[in-house]
Protein backbone atom coordinates (compact mmCIF):
# COMPACT_ATOMS: atom_id res chain seq x y z
CA UNK A 1 0.00 0.00 0.00
CA UNK A 2 0.81 3.39 -0.68
CA UNK A 3 2.75 4.95 2.15
CA UNK A 4 0.82 8.27 2.52
CA UNK A 5 -2.53 6.44 1.70
CA UNK A 6 -1.68 4.14 4.73
CA UNK A 7 -1.15 7.59 6.39
CA UNK A 8 -4.35 9.07 5.85
CA UNK A 9 -6.12 5.53 6.48
CA UNK A 10 -5.15 5.51 10.11
CA UNK A 11 -5.74 9.21 10.25
CA UNK A 12 -9.41 8.45 9.30
CA UNK A 13 -9.87 5.42 11.35
CA UNK A 14 -8.53 7.44 14.35
CA UNK A 15 -11.26 10.54 13.83
CA UNK A 16 -13.64 7.43 13.12
CA UNK A 17 -12.67 5.82 16.39
CA UNK A 18 -13.06 9.16 18.22
CA UNK A 19 -16.03 10.34 16.95
CA UNK A 20 -17.37 7.38 17.76
CA UNK A 21 -17.18 7.33 21.35
CA UNK A 22 -19.41 10.33 21.02
CA UNK A 23 -17.89 12.22 23.81
CA UNK A 24 -14.95 13.77 25.04
CA UNK A 25 -12.02 11.76 26.64
CA UNK A 26 -13.00 12.70 30.55
CA UNK A 27 -10.68 10.45 32.59
CA UNK A 28 -12.92 8.04 35.19
CA UNK A 29 -13.21 9.08 38.78
CA UNK A 30 -11.45 5.53 40.04
CA UNK A 31 -8.11 7.09 38.17
CA UNK A 32 -7.67 10.01 40.94
CA UNK A 33 -7.64 7.82 44.01
CA UNK A 34 -3.87 7.41 44.29
CA UNK A 35 -3.61 11.43 43.90
CA UNK A 36 -5.73 12.31 47.35
CA UNK A 37 -3.86 12.87 50.27
CA UNK A 38 -2.90 9.85 52.58
CA UNK A 39 -4.11 9.29 56.42
CA UNK A 40 -2.29 11.33 59.06
CA UNK A 41 -1.94 12.29 62.07
CA UNK A 42 -5.18 10.76 63.36
CA UNK A 43 -6.80 12.15 59.92
CA UNK A 44 -8.59 9.26 58.08
CA UNK A 45 -9.60 9.98 53.83
CA UNK A 46 -11.71 7.68 52.62
CA UNK A 47 -12.66 8.38 48.87
CA UNK A 48 -16.82 8.20 48.72
CA UNK A 49 -17.60 8.76 44.92
CA UNK A 50 -16.18 7.66 41.91
CA UNK A 51 -17.82 9.86 38.71
CA UNK A 52 -16.64 9.83 35.31
CA UNK A 53 -14.12 13.09 35.23
CA UNK A 54 -14.49 13.36 39.01
CA UNK A 55 -13.96 11.91 42.31
CA UNK A 56 -14.86 13.03 45.65
CA UNK A 57 -13.46 11.95 49.37
CA UNK A 58 -13.89 12.64 52.95
CA UNK A 59 -11.47 13.70 55.51
CA UNK A 60 -12.56 12.59 58.88
CA UNK A 61 -11.13 13.02 62.30
CA UNK A 62 -12.47 9.96 64.59
CA UNK A 63 -16.29 9.85 63.46
CA UNK A 64 -16.28 13.66 63.09
CA UNK A 65 -16.37 15.09 59.30
CA UNK A 66 -13.92 17.79 58.96
CA UNK A 67 -13.49 18.22 54.88
CA UNK A 68 -14.42 17.38 51.59
CA UNK A 69 -11.50 16.54 48.88
CA UNK A 70 -12.68 17.06 45.22
CA UNK A 71 -10.97 16.34 41.85
CA UNK A 72 -12.92 17.83 38.75
CA UNK A 73 -11.28 17.21 35.00
CA UNK A 74 -12.56 20.76 33.72
CA UNK A 75 -12.09 19.40 30.34
CA UNK A 76 -11.66 22.56 28.35
CA UNK A 77 -14.26 24.50 30.41
CA UNK A 78 -12.72 27.59 29.72
CA UNK A 79 -15.35 29.19 32.03
CA UNK A 80 -13.85 26.84 34.77
CA UNK A 81 -10.24 27.47 33.89
CA UNK A 82 -10.80 31.03 33.79
CA UNK A 83 -11.71 31.72 37.19
CA UNK A 84 -8.15 30.84 38.08
CA UNK A 85 -6.49 34.08 36.56
CA UNK A 86 -8.03 35.68 39.87
CA UNK A 87 -5.56 33.73 41.18
CA UNK A 88 -2.55 35.43 43.63
CA UNK A 89 -1.22 32.70 45.48
CA UNK A 90 -0.06 29.33 44.72
CA UNK A 91 0.62 25.66 46.16
CA UNK A 92 3.67 23.62 44.48
CA UNK A 93 3.13 26.22 41.95
CA UNK A 94 -0.38 25.66 40.74
CA UNK A 95 -2.71 28.51 41.03
CA UNK A 96 -4.98 28.77 43.83
CA UNK A 97 -8.36 30.58 44.78
CA UNK A 98 -10.65 30.69 47.79
CA UNK A 99 -14.07 28.82 46.71
CA UNK A 100 -16.92 30.73 49.14
CA UNK A 101 -15.40 30.94 52.54
CA UNK A 102 -15.55 27.53 53.06
CA UNK A 103 -13.36 26.27 50.04
CA UNK A 104 -9.85 26.32 48.66
CA UNK A 105 -9.11 25.19 45.17
CA UNK A 106 -6.05 24.78 43.13
CA UNK A 107 -5.95 24.41 39.05
CA UNK A 108 -3.79 21.53 38.29
CA UNK A 109 -1.67 20.86 34.87
CA UNK A 110 -4.27 23.76 33.10
CA UNK A 111 -7.13 21.34 33.38
CA UNK A 112 -8.16 19.24 36.89
CA UNK A 113 -9.73 21.29 39.72
CA UNK A 114 -8.77 19.66 43.05
CA UNK A 115 -10.87 21.51 46.16
CA UNK A 116 -10.81 21.29 50.01
CA UNK A 117 -13.81 22.53 51.87
CA UNK A 118 -14.09 22.90 55.52
CA UNK A 119 -16.68 20.91 56.89
CA UNK A 120 -16.15 21.71 60.54
CA UNK A 121 -15.30 25.24 61.71
CA UNK A 122 -11.50 23.19 62.97
CA UNK A 123 -10.10 23.60 59.52
CA UNK A 124 -8.95 27.13 58.88
CA UNK A 125 -7.76 28.22 55.06
CA UNK A 126 -4.38 27.69 56.32
CA UNK A 127 -5.35 23.47 57.05
CA UNK A 128 -6.93 23.55 53.67
CA UNK A 129 -3.95 24.73 51.85
CA UNK A 130 -1.89 22.62 53.83
CA UNK A 131 -3.91 19.58 52.85
CA UNK A 132 -3.95 20.75 49.31
CA UNK A 133 -0.01 20.15 49.31
CA UNK A 134 -0.49 17.02 50.17
CA UNK A 135 -2.33 15.38 47.03
CA UNK A 136 0.09 14.44 44.66
CA UNK A 137 -0.73 17.47 42.01
CA UNK A 138 2.40 16.44 40.38
CA UNK A 139 1.32 13.24 39.18
CA UNK A 140 -2.32 14.67 38.70
CA UNK A 141 -0.62 17.13 36.25
CA UNK A 142 1.25 14.76 34.36
CA UNK A 143 -2.07 12.83 33.41
CA UNK B 1 -44.99 6.10 42.11
CA UNK B 2 -44.62 10.07 41.99
CA UNK B 3 -45.68 11.11 45.33
CA UNK B 4 -49.10 13.15 44.82
CA UNK B 5 -48.44 13.73 40.97
CA UNK B 6 -46.41 16.65 42.22
CA UNK B 7 -43.07 15.40 40.48
CA UNK B 8 -42.56 15.37 36.92
CA UNK B 9 -39.69 16.42 35.02
CA UNK B 10 -38.20 19.98 37.11
CA UNK B 11 -34.82 21.10 38.04
CA UNK B 12 -33.65 20.03 41.58
CA UNK B 13 -34.32 23.04 42.88
CA UNK B 14 -37.94 23.04 42.15
CA UNK B 15 -38.26 19.36 43.43
CA UNK B 16 -36.53 20.45 46.93
CA UNK B 17 -38.59 23.24 46.80
CA UNK B 18 -41.84 21.71 46.33
CA UNK B 19 -41.17 18.96 49.02
CA UNK B 20 -44.17 18.80 51.64
CA UNK B 21 -43.02 20.38 54.82
CA UNK B 22 -46.10 18.69 56.67
CA UNK B 23 -48.32 15.42 55.77
CA UNK B 24 -48.31 12.12 56.93
CA UNK B 25 -44.81 11.03 55.64
CA UNK B 26 -43.17 13.68 57.54
CA UNK B 27 -44.91 13.27 60.45
CA UNK B 28 -43.93 9.48 60.53
CA UNK B 29 -40.37 10.37 60.06
CA UNK B 30 -40.69 12.75 63.17
CA UNK B 31 -42.26 10.06 65.52
CA UNK B 32 -39.04 8.02 64.74
CA UNK B 33 -36.92 11.32 66.08
CA UNK B 34 -36.20 9.24 69.01
CA UNK B 35 -34.12 6.72 67.20
CA UNK B 36 -31.07 9.55 66.10
CA UNK B 37 -32.32 12.63 67.44
CA UNK B 38 -31.86 15.50 65.68
CA UNK B 39 -30.27 13.54 62.97
CA UNK B 40 -33.28 14.62 59.98
CA UNK B 41 -34.42 17.94 59.47
CA UNK B 42 -37.17 18.35 56.97
CA UNK B 43 -35.45 20.88 54.63
CA UNK B 44 -37.81 21.87 51.65
CA UNK B 45 -35.89 24.95 50.44
CA UNK B 46 -33.03 24.56 48.17
CA UNK B 47 -31.62 27.37 49.36
CA UNK B 48 -31.22 26.46 52.87
CA UNK B 49 -29.84 23.12 51.68
CA UNK B 50 -27.04 24.65 50.11
CA UNK B 51 -26.14 27.14 53.00
CA UNK B 52 -25.86 23.40 55.27
CA UNK B 53 -24.37 21.40 52.70
CA UNK B 54 -21.41 23.69 51.48
CA UNK B 55 -21.01 25.47 55.03
CA UNK B 56 -21.16 28.86 53.46
CA UNK B 57 -22.84 32.25 53.20
CA UNK B 58 -21.07 33.64 49.94
CA UNK B 59 -24.01 34.40 48.05
CA UNK B 60 -22.09 34.61 44.86
CA UNK B 61 -20.46 31.15 45.26
CA UNK B 62 -23.99 30.14 46.35
CA UNK B 63 -25.47 31.45 42.86
CA UNK B 64 -22.54 29.14 41.16
CA UNK B 65 -23.48 25.91 42.99
CA UNK B 66 -26.74 26.72 42.80
CA UNK B 67 -26.59 26.73 38.39
CA UNK B 68 -23.93 23.77 38.88
CA UNK B 69 -26.38 21.77 41.05
CA UNK B 70 -29.12 22.39 37.89
CA UNK B 71 -26.26 21.15 35.10
CA UNK B 72 -25.39 18.12 37.12
CA UNK B 73 -28.71 17.08 37.71
CA UNK B 74 -30.22 17.87 34.58
CA UNK B 75 -26.98 15.45 32.61
CA UNK B 76 -28.95 12.03 32.72
CA UNK B 77 -25.19 10.09 32.29
CA UNK B 78 -24.62 11.28 35.41
CA UNK B 79 -27.22 8.94 37.71
CA UNK B 80 -28.73 11.36 39.84
CA UNK B 81 -32.04 11.15 37.86
CA UNK B 82 -32.08 7.38 38.10
CA UNK B 83 -31.00 7.58 42.12
CA UNK B 84 -34.15 9.81 42.08
CA UNK B 85 -36.11 7.32 40.11
CA UNK B 86 -35.38 5.01 42.26
CA UNK B 87 -36.49 6.29 45.05
CA UNK B 88 -39.60 7.21 43.35
CA UNK B 89 -40.45 3.56 42.44
CA UNK B 90 -39.85 2.23 46.10
CA UNK B 91 -43.04 3.92 47.22
CA UNK B 92 -46.51 2.78 46.60
CA UNK B 93 -47.97 5.42 48.40
CA UNK B 94 -52.09 6.81 47.25
CA UNK B 95 -52.74 10.22 46.58
CA UNK B 96 -56.52 9.93 47.44
CA UNK B 97 -56.36 7.93 50.25
CA UNK B 98 -53.89 9.73 52.14
CA UNK B 99 -55.97 12.88 51.63
CA UNK B 100 -58.84 10.79 52.85
CA UNK B 101 -56.74 9.92 55.68
CA UNK B 102 -55.72 13.55 56.29
CA UNK B 103 -59.19 14.91 56.17
CA UNK B 104 -60.77 12.27 58.95
CA UNK B 105 -58.67 13.65 61.74
CA UNK B 106 -60.28 13.25 65.24
CA UNK B 107 -59.42 15.36 67.80
CA UNK B 108 -55.98 15.79 66.32
CA UNK B 109 -55.75 12.68 65.46
CA UNK B 110 -56.42 10.32 62.04
CA UNK B 111 -58.38 7.48 63.12
CA UNK B 112 -57.58 3.96 60.96
CA UNK B 113 -60.80 2.51 62.00
CA UNK B 114 -63.00 4.51 59.49
CA UNK B 115 -60.40 3.18 56.51
CA UNK B 116 -60.03 -0.66 57.64
CA UNK B 117 -62.14 -1.66 55.00
CA UNK B 118 -59.85 -0.30 52.16
CA UNK B 119 -56.88 -1.73 53.60
CA UNK B 120 -55.82 -5.31 53.36
CA UNK B 121 -52.52 -6.43 56.08
CA UNK B 122 -49.60 -7.81 53.17
CA UNK B 123 -49.50 -11.23 53.97
CA UNK B 124 -46.02 -12.11 55.56
CA UNK B 125 -44.50 -13.31 52.46
CA UNK B 126 -45.46 -10.34 50.37
CA UNK B 127 -43.86 -7.90 53.18
CA UNK B 128 -40.40 -9.78 53.45
CA UNK B 129 -40.15 -9.59 50.40
CA UNK B 130 -41.42 -6.00 49.85
CA UNK B 131 -38.53 -5.14 52.48
CA UNK B 132 -35.73 -7.01 51.13
CA UNK B 133 -36.53 -5.10 47.72
CA UNK B 134 -36.41 -1.74 49.66
CA UNK B 135 -32.94 -2.45 51.04
CA UNK B 136 -31.99 -3.41 47.20
CA UNK B 137 -33.26 -0.18 46.25
CA UNK B 138 -31.55 1.65 48.31
CA UNK B 139 -28.38 -0.39 46.99
CA UNK B 140 -29.40 0.68 43.67
CA UNK B 141 -29.41 4.41 44.24
CA UNK B 142 -26.57 4.28 46.36
CA UNK B 143 -24.24 3.03 43.49
CA UNK B 144 -26.01 5.55 40.96
CA UNK B 145 -25.19 8.17 43.39
CA UNK B 146 -21.56 7.78 43.85
CA UNK B 147 -20.46 6.10 40.99
CA UNK B 148 -18.96 2.76 42.63
CA UNK B 149 -18.06 0.26 39.94
CA UNK B 150 -19.48 -3.34 39.52
CA UNK B 151 -22.33 -4.41 41.84
CA UNK B 152 -21.28 -2.42 44.96
CA UNK B 153 -22.59 -4.56 47.44
CA UNK B 154 -19.82 -4.75 49.64
CA UNK B 155 -19.58 -0.89 49.55
CA UNK B 156 -22.93 -0.25 50.11
CA UNK B 157 -23.12 -2.62 53.14
CA UNK B 158 -19.91 -0.98 54.40
CA UNK B 159 -21.60 2.62 54.22
CA UNK B 160 -25.00 1.57 55.53
CA UNK B 161 -23.76 1.39 59.31
CA UNK B 162 -22.50 5.48 58.45
CA UNK B 163 -25.35 6.56 56.94
CA UNK B 164 -26.46 10.11 58.75
CA UNK B 165 -29.50 12.52 58.89
CA UNK B 166 -31.86 11.78 55.94
CA UNK B 167 -30.69 8.93 55.20
CA UNK B 168 -30.28 7.22 58.57
CA UNK B 169 -33.85 8.24 59.16
CA UNK B 170 -35.04 6.43 55.86
CA UNK B 171 -33.36 3.35 56.75
CA UNK B 172 -34.91 3.96 60.48
CA UNK B 173 -37.82 4.20 58.35
CA UNK B 174 -37.41 0.67 56.59
CA UNK B 175 -36.22 -1.09 60.14
CA UNK B 176 -39.60 0.32 61.50
CA UNK B 177 -42.62 0.95 59.43
CA UNK B 178 -41.46 -1.99 56.66
CA UNK B 179 -39.87 -4.74 59.26
CA UNK B 180 -41.34 -3.98 62.90
CA UNK B 181 -44.43 -2.81 62.82
CA UNK B 182 -46.02 -5.34 60.26
CA UNK B 183 -43.13 -8.42 60.57
CA UNK B 184 -42.28 -7.99 64.34
CA UNK B 185 -38.66 -7.62 65.91
CA UNK B 186 -37.95 -11.46 64.09
CA UNK B 187 -38.13 -9.52 60.74
CA UNK B 188 -34.68 -10.02 59.69
CA UNK B 189 -34.93 -13.52 60.35
CA UNK B 190 -38.08 -13.95 58.24
CA UNK B 191 -36.66 -11.96 55.14
CA UNK B 192 -33.80 -14.19 55.59
CA UNK B 193 -35.96 -17.42 55.33
CA UNK B 194 -38.08 -15.95 52.25
CA UNK B 195 -34.83 -14.52 50.84
CA UNK B 196 -33.50 -18.23 50.59
CA UNK B 197 -36.45 -19.85 49.09
CA UNK B 198 -36.63 -16.37 46.79
CA UNK B 199 -37.33 -17.55 42.65
CA UNK B 200 -37.30 -15.83 39.56
CA UNK B 201 -41.19 -15.91 39.28
CA UNK B 202 -41.76 -15.20 43.24
CA UNK B 203 -39.38 -11.77 42.48
CA UNK B 204 -41.70 -11.11 39.27
CA UNK B 205 -44.90 -10.98 41.40
CA UNK B 206 -43.69 -8.44 43.54
CA UNK B 207 -44.81 -5.08 42.42
CA UNK B 208 -42.03 -2.93 44.00
CA UNK B 209 -39.58 -5.17 42.29
CA UNK B 210 -41.30 -5.23 39.23
CA UNK B 211 -41.13 -1.28 39.20
CA UNK B 212 -37.24 -1.03 39.81
CA UNK B 213 -35.59 -4.49 38.09
CA UNK B 214 -34.35 -1.95 35.44
CA UNK B 215 -31.83 -0.91 37.67
CA UNK B 216 -30.27 -3.90 38.64
CA UNK B 217 -26.91 -4.18 36.82
CA UNK B 218 -26.61 -6.09 33.49
CA UNK B 219 -24.54 -9.24 33.80
CA UNK B 220 -26.56 -9.72 37.44
CA UNK B 221 -29.44 -12.34 37.94
CA UNK B 222 -31.77 -10.81 39.66
CA UNK B 223 -32.87 -13.72 42.69
CA UNK B 224 -28.71 -13.91 42.98
CA UNK B 225 -28.59 -10.17 43.06
CA UNK B 226 -30.86 -9.72 45.49
CA UNK B 227 -29.51 -12.43 48.00
CA UNK B 228 -26.04 -11.23 47.79
CA UNK B 229 -27.78 -7.94 48.75
CA UNK B 230 -29.68 -9.02 51.31
CA UNK B 231 -27.15 -11.18 52.56
CA UNK B 232 -24.50 -8.32 52.78
CA UNK B 233 -26.44 -5.84 54.26
CA UNK B 234 -28.99 -7.65 56.52
CA UNK B 235 -26.68 -7.60 59.24
CA UNK B 236 -26.21 -4.05 59.32
CA UNK B 237 -29.97 -3.87 59.09
CA UNK B 238 -30.30 -5.61 62.25
CA UNK B 239 -27.48 -3.95 63.74
CA UNK B 240 -29.23 -0.64 63.48
CA UNK B 241 -32.20 -1.63 65.13
CA UNK B 242 -30.66 -3.51 68.19
CA UNK B 243 -28.37 -0.26 68.53
CA UNK B 244 -31.47 2.43 68.59
CA UNK B 245 -34.02 1.50 70.79
CA UNK B 246 -36.23 0.22 68.31
CA UNK B 247 -38.87 -2.19 69.34
CA UNK B 248 -42.46 -2.31 67.34
CA UNK B 249 -43.60 -1.13 70.84
CA UNK B 250 -41.93 1.88 70.71
CA UNK B 251 -42.18 2.78 67.45
CA UNK B 252 -46.33 1.84 67.83
CA UNK B 253 -46.33 3.82 70.58
CA UNK B 254 -45.38 7.13 68.89
CA UNK B 255 -47.38 6.45 65.68
CA UNK B 256 -50.47 5.93 68.08
CA UNK B 257 -49.57 9.99 69.16
CA UNK B 258 -51.32 11.18 65.84
CA UNK B 259 -52.67 7.78 64.40
CA UNK B 260 -55.89 6.75 66.36
CA UNK B 261 -55.61 2.32 65.82
CA UNK B 262 -56.60 0.10 68.72
CA UNK B 263 -54.26 -2.35 69.39
CA UNK B 264 -56.18 -5.17 68.13
CA UNK B 265 -56.08 -2.98 64.86
CA UNK B 266 -52.11 -3.07 64.79
CA UNK B 267 -52.03 -5.42 62.00
CA UNK B 268 -53.38 -2.65 59.31
CA UNK B 269 -51.31 -0.16 61.02
CA UNK B 270 -48.02 -0.95 58.14
CA UNK B 271 -51.01 -1.26 55.46
CA UNK B 272 -52.17 2.46 56.21
CA UNK B 273 -48.55 3.51 56.61
CA UNK B 274 -47.59 2.00 53.26
CA UNK B 275 -50.59 3.37 51.45
CA UNK B 276 -50.31 7.33 53.21
CA UNK B 277 -46.50 7.57 53.44
CA UNK B 278 -43.68 8.21 50.74
CA UNK B 279 -40.69 7.91 52.97
CA UNK B 280 -38.16 6.66 50.38
CA UNK B 281 -38.99 9.18 48.00
CA UNK B 282 -39.22 11.99 50.09
CA UNK B 283 -35.88 11.51 52.11
CA UNK B 284 -34.48 10.31 48.79
CA UNK B 285 -35.03 13.72 46.78
CA UNK B 286 -33.21 15.21 49.70
CA UNK B 287 -30.44 12.28 49.81
CA UNK B 288 -29.68 12.99 46.05
CA UNK B 289 -30.47 16.77 46.30
CA UNK B 290 -27.65 17.11 48.80
CA UNK B 291 -25.02 14.90 46.80
CA UNK B 292 -25.26 16.82 44.02
CA UNK B 293 -24.86 19.92 45.89
CA UNK B 294 -21.77 18.68 47.50
CA UNK B 295 -20.78 17.42 43.57
CA UNK B 296 -21.49 21.66 42.54
CA UNK B 297 -19.81 22.99 45.80
CA UNK B 298 -16.63 20.98 44.65
CA UNK B 299 -16.31 21.48 41.03
CA UNK B 300 -17.94 25.26 41.03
Amino acid sequence: MNRNLLIWSSALLLLVIACGSGEPLVIKGDKFNDIFPADRDGFTVTVTTEKKGFAQATLKKGEEEMATFAISDLNGDTEAIEKFKASTEQVSGYPIIPRGDSGTAALVGNRFQVQVRSLSGTISESDRKDWLFRFQLDDLAGF
Amino acid sequence: MAFFGLFEDKSIDDYVDKLPEKNITVRALKALDFVAPGEWENITDFDELMRKVTNDTDESFLADVRKKSIEIYEDKSEGYQKAFKIYQRVDSSDKLFGTAALADKLAGKMSLLKFLDRLTPSADTTQTIDLTVKLVSELLAYVKLNGIPGDGIGDFAAALGEYSKESKIRIAALVAFDGLVPLGPDFIDKCGDQVQKLTEGGLEENATFRRIKGFIPSGFGSVEFVKNAFDAASGKLSDFASNSALSRESVVGKLQQFIEVSDDKLDYLGAFLDMTTNYFEHTGLQTVATRVIERAANEA
